[in-house]
């Protein structure tokens, strides 16, 4: 065993540096991580050549995509499918469509062929999930019902992107292509695709909740076993001659039907997050710069479609649907950009010689446009609303308010307690019983059962998203039952951060002071508070 | 990817039979590496060596570098002294042990050195982890833990430089540490200063925070390799930058899952990677161990109770402190390289390393340390005066309220006795004139010592309720009211059944809070009232 750094630890640390630098600068002016990421890649690749790309970063780029569609997977609960279901169909039943027919015209108007103007048909249709969620929560707007409804379009979205993979994997290019031999290659894709969703269904039914319930206390556990569980079905896709992609997705589909996937999608995010930073850095890597010089008129015009074209289509559509204008502006707004299933379906379709390198090249600069683009769109929709509207941009359109889809009531003037040790729970139910709304978070699930309204959260508040989630922000109060003390000295720094009161548990005198110097507004104190009681009780003794 | 979804699914085995079994995971993930090699052997399933190779070194430089990142020195200055004293004791004791049991199985010098620098310190990466599984960081020996184990450290990343170098000649092996302490010294720098500020004045993101975290990993890496340092040495100092509060804290959840991926990863292939010992480097390894054990509990354990901790957290502190470090891996590596050490006795070092490593949870036990603390000579002064005492008050373990108790009872003139098993407590209470005995409080002989029928008050602050129902029954014909402080709902009613009065934690603290909330819903502005005022102070007990 050689204990001295090798060649792909230096690749690593070069993309990681160069795309954590320019992620810093690029956050000071708002721009998407995402960007940022592929500019390190063209500044690593094309511009410097200081990286090439070999065997290990190739294996972690594939898991960093293997991670984002089980992270999808994930999201997809049958109750989030059942509440999002009408309004994905509709809306997601006519835009693709619209906008894969319209891009698929444009490209052949360009003077694509056939083959490449249904790819970039594609890569125009589909938006971000992961740029505008990332938006949206920097807005705090997640719980609007744009929100809702851009993500319920991206659900319709990903399902037809799942569709798509395995479409690819049914494609092989490397024979000659005859309608007979795709046609087969798709029966025996969507065969395997079937009896595979069959295989998690079940196993999601009958195999995994009794396991995961048993491993859900030892956080370690339940992480490795839910990582491998995504590859063994991942390993049976393969199987199937299908994607890795697809069985990622469909072993994170199995995982959403867990209590705990929303706890195992905080704790997978981190490393997918690293993941599919080095994947979008090797695909700046890999990106032709040269190409622009011939292709900025097409690069231009995609984007322009993209930013434009696709809101409008999405707009009318919602309007169609008796959405507000504002709620189907923003919305529109929202999914006017590329998707990096984009970059994935593009990359797949190059490696399938599919598509030449100037496809690949211009849907990837219609990309990254787009998603600069669409950042700022985003951030700026109110004020860019308001602008129209002032000027009468709306008023040809006539206004709806549909009641079936109203905003959800977000939390507010609410108290979080964290901990439910005999002191949490004991704090949840005198709070309830004084009225107040209360959220209750643990990373065991059995320890939330029984009590009684309160909302309950399964989750470990080092995650931030843990508290963003709980709306932590809109509290009365945070209340920390933990005998973690550096959890709780985080949580004391997360509330007075945003100016939110809290109260921690102080269980040990070492911990005072240094909670006092966090500014916490009330220390729980159960053995100075017990002290007290013995007081009393010497004092009616000795009396 | 195939051989990554093995090593998974090995992982994932482990750590089920680990829950099944309440084993440390450790010492399974690397059986599961070994058993995983012998089936990829008989199934001639091909596992790439540069690929483990790569895991190898990412998972230690990224489970070194989170390790790190729970190391402050803000810990060594409230400790001072006593925590440099038991360092040096345990660093150079150990490792003087060691070097003469090396040379007394015939080792060459050279070959002695390196297996008494391979031995004298503890892992950072499995003390920090167990510390966290039993959450005890912040109980005096995780504090005294943590302290010892920075300083170990830097002491033997200094030690693992100079080695790296000697064949260089002493010049360039004395420029190495200059290097290193220089690195240090810009380590100590973001740790302190600019660290902190640009967390507050920046106020990244989480991705992006969690990806600068790690070019700082990679930056200090690469810096350490131009230098011609070891590169795990850059990895180290980059954790001890970020180990500050709050940045420290704010990236501890997003690198939770790397370090949780790595950890997996890094045993099962390190088992992969073990090639089964001669018997002779078999029986030596033994005998390091051995002596690992035997050296290090007693010698920690005399130590901080010398220099004033209690018996409790000295043999606690021991405990978790026997085996070895990850940067053993290193100074083996690196005398394999320099030939001054054989490779198979980088086996051998690499076979103390694991086995340490997997016995610190078995070793590191409340029980085990229970045990221990038993052998510690009794204090029995002043036993005889309190089998004489009436109508006093007995203390049924010191605990984390025992001092606020004295002093209660001392301003009601109610003379006291404590029971306590920590031999260390009981001294100091001695010392002070307070009378105690060092016994354990649920044991008859212990309560009749302390005449406890003859009491006014006895006070149960033992952890188990089982403890404190033992005293109940023993004193259920006695006139004393027996106190029970209660953890958990269900010990009330138990208590009361058997007579005694609770005194229920969370109940008392619920009481005072809903006080404070309902001054706080009357108030208007929450400024109304200044933080001061709204927290009971320490000294309001």
């Amino acid at each position: 065993m050689e204990l001295s750094p090798i060649q792909p630890l230096v690749n690593g640390g070069l993309i990681i540096l160069t795309a954590a630098i320019l992620a810093v600068i690029g956050q000071r002016f708002r721009v998407p991580s995402i960007l940022t990421y592929l500019l390190a890649g063209i500044l690593l690749g094309p511009l410097l050549a200081w990286v090439k790309i070999d065997a290990s970063l190739a294996l972690i780029s594939e898991l960093g995509i293997a991670l984002l569609l089980f992270l999808v997977g994930i999201e997809l609960s049958f109750a989030k499918i059942k509440d999002l279901s009408r309004v994905a169909i509709l809306l997601g039943g006519l835009q693709i469509p619209l906008t894969a027919a319209s891009g698929f015209i444009l490209a052949s108007l360009v003077g694509f062929d056939w083959l490449d103007a249904i790819f970039l048909g594609a890569t125009v249709t589909f938006s971000s999930t992961v740029v505008v969620m990332k938006l949206l929560d920097e807005k705090g707007a997640t719980n609007r019902l744009y929100a809702r409804v851009a993500i319920a379009l991206f659900l319709a979205q990903d399902i037809v992107i799942i569709l798509a993979l395995t479409a690819m994997s049914g494609i092989d290019a490397s024979n000659e292509i005859s309608w007979l031999s795709i046609l087969t290659d798709l029966a025996f894709a969507f065969t395997g695709m079937a009896l595979l969703l069959g295989f998690v269904l079940i196993a999601a039914r009958y195999g995994l909740p009794k396991p995961f319930a048993w491993a859900a206390r030892s956080s370690d556990t339940v992480f490795i076993w839910a990582l491998s569980w995504c590859f063994i079905v991942v390993f049976l896709a393969h199987k199937f001659h299908l994607s890795v992609e697809i069985g990622a997705f469909l072993a994170g589909i199995a995982i959403a039907q867990l209590p705990v996937h929303e706890d195992l999608h905080r704790r997978l995010h981190p490393l997918m997050t690293l993941f599919i930073a080095i994947f979008l850095v090797t695909l700046g890597i890999k990106t032709d710069i040269t190409q622009l010089v011939h292709l900025w008129p097409q690069v231009l015009l995609f984007t322009a479609f993209v930013l434009l074209v696709k809101p409008l289509i999405i707009f009318v559509i919602l309007m169609y649907q008796k959405f507000n204008q504002e709620t189907a502006f923003h919305a529109a707004i929202a999914g006017g950009q590329v998707s990096e299933f984009a970059f994935i379906l593009l990359a797949l379709a190059s490696s399938a010689h599919l598509i030449d390198s100037q496809t690949l090249a211009l849907g990837s600069f219609v990309g990254i446009a787009s998603i600069a683009g669409s950042a700022y769109l985003i951030i700026y929709s109110e004020k860019i609303y308001q602008w129209l509207d002032q000027r009468g941009f709306f008023r040809a359109i006539p206004e709806h308010t549909a009641s079936e889809f109203a905003e959800s009531q977000p939390l507010e003037q609410h108290v979080i307690v964290i901990g439910m040790n005999a002191l949490g729970r004991k704090l949840v139910h005198a709070l309830e019983q004084r009225g107040e709304s209360v959220v209750a978070i643990d990373t065991d699930p059995n320890k939330l059962k029984g009590l009684g309204d309160a909302e309950t959260l399964i989750g470990q508040v080092e995650y931030p998203s843990v508290l963003e989630q709980v709306a932590y922000r809109q509290a009365k109060l945070v209340v920390s039952a933990l005998q973690i003390e550096e959890t709780n000295q985080l949580v004391a720094y997360r509330c007075r951060s945003v100016n939110v009161p809290c109260a921690i548990h102080a269980f040990d005198h070492s911990q005072i002071e240094q909670l006092l110097q966090l500014d916490v507004d009330y220390l729980i104190t159960p053995a100075i508070d017990a002290v007290a009681i013995q007081r009393t009780l010497f004092t009616q003794s000795t009396s | 990817m195939d051989w990554i979804a093995y090593v998974l699914i090995t992982a994932a085995v482990a750590f089920g039979i680990a829950k099944k079994l309440r084993l440390p995971s450790i010492p399974i993930l690397v059986l599961a590496g070994m058993g995983l090699q012998v089936l990829t052997q008989k199934f001639g399933i091909s596992m790439p060596a540069s690929g483990l190779q790569e895991v190898i070194e990412l998972g230690l430089a990224v489970l070194v570098f989170t390790a790190g990142i729970d190391l402050t020195p803000q810990k060594i200055r409230s400790e001072g002294r006593s925590v440099i004293l038991v360092a040096s004791c345990q660093f150079f004791g150990l490792g003087l042990a060691s070097l003469i049991t090396a040379r007394l199985l015939n080792y060459d010098w050279m070959t002695s050195l390196y297996l008494a620098s391979a031995l004298s310190a503890s892992s950072t990466l499995v003390c920090i982890k167990q510390l966290q599984i039993r959450r005890q960081r912040f109980e005096p020996h995780g504090r005294l833990t943590t302290s010892i184990l920075l300083l170990q450290d830097v002491a033997i990343i200094l030690l693992l430089v100079m080695l790296h170098k000697l064949p260089q000649g002493n010049a360039d092996a004395l420029l190495s540490v200059a290097y290193s302490l220089g690195v240090g010294l810009i380590a100590l720098g973001l740790h302190q200063w600019i660290l902190p500020w640009m967390t507050t004045r920046l106020k990244l993101d989480d991705e992006t925070l969690m990806l600068s975290s790690l070019a700082l990993l990679f930056a200090f890496s690469g810096l350490t390799y131009l230098l011609g340092l070891p590169y795990l040495v850059g990895a180290f100092y980059a954790g001890f930058a970020l180990a500050s509060f709050p940045i420290s804290g704010l990236i501890r959840g997003q690198l939770q899952s790397l370090s949780s991926f790595f950890l997996a990863l890094f045993f099962i292939c390190i088992g992969l990677s073990v090639q089964p010992p001669s018997s002779t480097m078999l029986a030596h390894s033994l005998i390091f161990i051995l002596l690992l054990i035997v050296v290090t509990i007693p010698l920690v354990s005399i130590v901080a109770e010398v220099v004033g901790y209690s018996t409790r957290s000295s043999v606690e502190t021991a405990l978790l402190l026997t085996q070895t470090s990850e940067f053993s891996l290193l100074i083996a590596a690196t005398g394999v390289a320099s030939g001054h050490i054989s490779a198979e006795l980088f086996s051998m070092i690499t076979l103390i390393t694991i086995s340490t490593m997997a016995l610190t949870p078995l070793l590191a036990q409340e029980n085990v340390a229970w045990r221990l603390m038993r052998l510690h000579p009794r204090f029995r002064r002043g036993e005889k005066a309190c089998q004489q005492m009436t109508n006093h008050a007995v203390l049924l373990g010191y605990g984390r309220a025992g001092k606020e108790t004295l002093r209660l009872l001392e301003e009601k003139n109610i003379p006291a006795i404590v029971i306590d098993e920590d031999a260390a407590v009981v001294k100091q209470l001695l010392d002070r004139n307070i009378h105690a005995l060092q016994a354990d409080g649920s044991s008859l002989r212990a309560l009749k010592l302390a005449n406890c029928p003859a009491a006014r008050f006895v006070i149960c602050s033992m952890r188990r309720t089982r403890d404190a129902l033992a005293a109940l029954e023993y004193l259920k014909t006695s006139p004393a009211q027996v106190l029970v402080r209660t953890f958990e709902s269900n010990e009330v009613a138990m208590v009361q059944a058997a007579g005694g009065t609770p005194i229920p934690l969370a109940d008392a603290a619920l009481e005072k809070f809903l006080t404070w909330f309902s001054s706080q819903q009357h108030s208007q502005h929450k400024s109304s009232l200044s933080p001061i005022e709204r927290v009971p102070k320490k000294s309001d007990a």
